[in-house]
């Protein structure tokens, strides 16, 4: 009978300690594997266009997932937080593809680059905006 | 005569186009705070997108829900699954008035207490909110900064750990470097 008790107690702080490397220990220190993360492809223009005609459906498609998309660098900025950001242009002039560049990533980013990023779609403001993003090409 | 027309219109056309300038920026901040126990639960949207009007004082603050960054992984899926259904409703935002913009001298570096009212737009629920901040003006660059508290229950946001690990009531800052 002790050791039943012993073992269903053991059994509970194992899980207990589990659960608590998982939620507090695993997850904060846990990094996107952003360079081998699947990606669907896409042109700005076609990805501003696709918000522009029907949001929720481009919402459906496109949020939260990571995209690889190719444009032409029309502006660059930095957040107040100094990460680096880059929009990419459309057909629209007031709108385009908003990047905010990991912190990590170090490439040299000049205006009228066409480059090629990688990163999440966080949804559609004045630009369609995209974060956690590296340099493809 | 006709100079003093000519420096007039100039005067009056400069310092029009001036007033009503819109300035904005697609990189301001809005922090929150629901820290309910001891865990921090806390996070940041980098990517905040405002303008406000330098005449009348009309202003707008929208974020992606799902560009607020959380230092832990586990909690951000948590807040946009569980608590703002960001991937139903993706979007929040305050749009109003600053009341007292012509108290503020957006051409004279300084820093101005500012009231706002407004209705604030979270998790698809609207409620006006009134509050007050500052504008620091600074080489001509504004800079907005303000907070206020708002409670979950009046957004119709539920969840299992409101009123103990996360507070019921949340604290949001807002901070715009405009251009």
């Amino acid at each position: 009978m002790k050791k039943i008790i012993l073992s269903i107690l053991v059994l509970a702080l194992v899980g207990a300690a589990g659960t608590y490397y998982y939620a507090f220990v695993y997850s904060k220190n846990r990094k996107f594997d952003m360079v081998n993360a699947e990606a669907m492809t896409i042109e700005a223009n076609a990805l501003v266009k696709a918000f522009q005609e029907n949001e929720t459906e481009a919402n459906k498609t496109y949020l939260d997932k990571v995209l690889l998309i190719s444009g032409s660098v029309s502006a660059t900025d930095q957040t107040q937080t100094g990460d680096r950001t880059l929009t990419l242009s459309s057909d629209d002039p007031f709108a385009g593809v908003m990047v905010t560049l990991d912190s990590t990533e170090a490439a040299a980013i000049n205006m009228n680059d066409k480059v090629t990023v990688k990163g999440f779609c966080k949804g559609f403001l004045s630009d369609v905006v995209i974060t956690g993003a590296i340099i493809v090409k | 005569m006709t100079k003093i027309t000519l420096i007039a219109t100039f005067v009056l056309t400069a310092f029009s186009s001036n007033a009503q300038k819109v300035y904005a920026t697609k990189t301001g901040q809005v922090f929150f705070n629901a820290t309910g126990g001891l865990e921090k639960i806390a996070a940041v949207n980098n990517q905040t997108d405002s303008k406000f009007v330098g005449e009348n004082g009309q202003v707008i603050f929208a974020v992606l829900v799902k560009g607020f960054k959380f230092e832990n992984q586990l909690m951000e899926d948590h807040f946009n699954e569980n608590y703002m259904e960001s991937t139903k409703i993706p979007k929040a935002d305050f749009k109003g008035f600053i009341t007292n913009i012509k108290e503020v001298n957006l051409a004279k570096d300084g820093t101005y207490p500012v009231n706002l009212d407004g209705n604030l737009t979270v998790h698809g629920v609207t409620n006006k909110v009134s509050t007050t901040g500052t504008m620091k003006v600074a080489g001509g660059v504004p800079e907005m900064e303000g907070a206020f508290k708002i409670k979950l229950k009046d957004y119709n946001v539920t969840g299992l750990y409101i009123g103990e690990k996360i507070a019921p009531e949340v604290t949001i800052t807002v901070k715009c470097k405009y251009q």
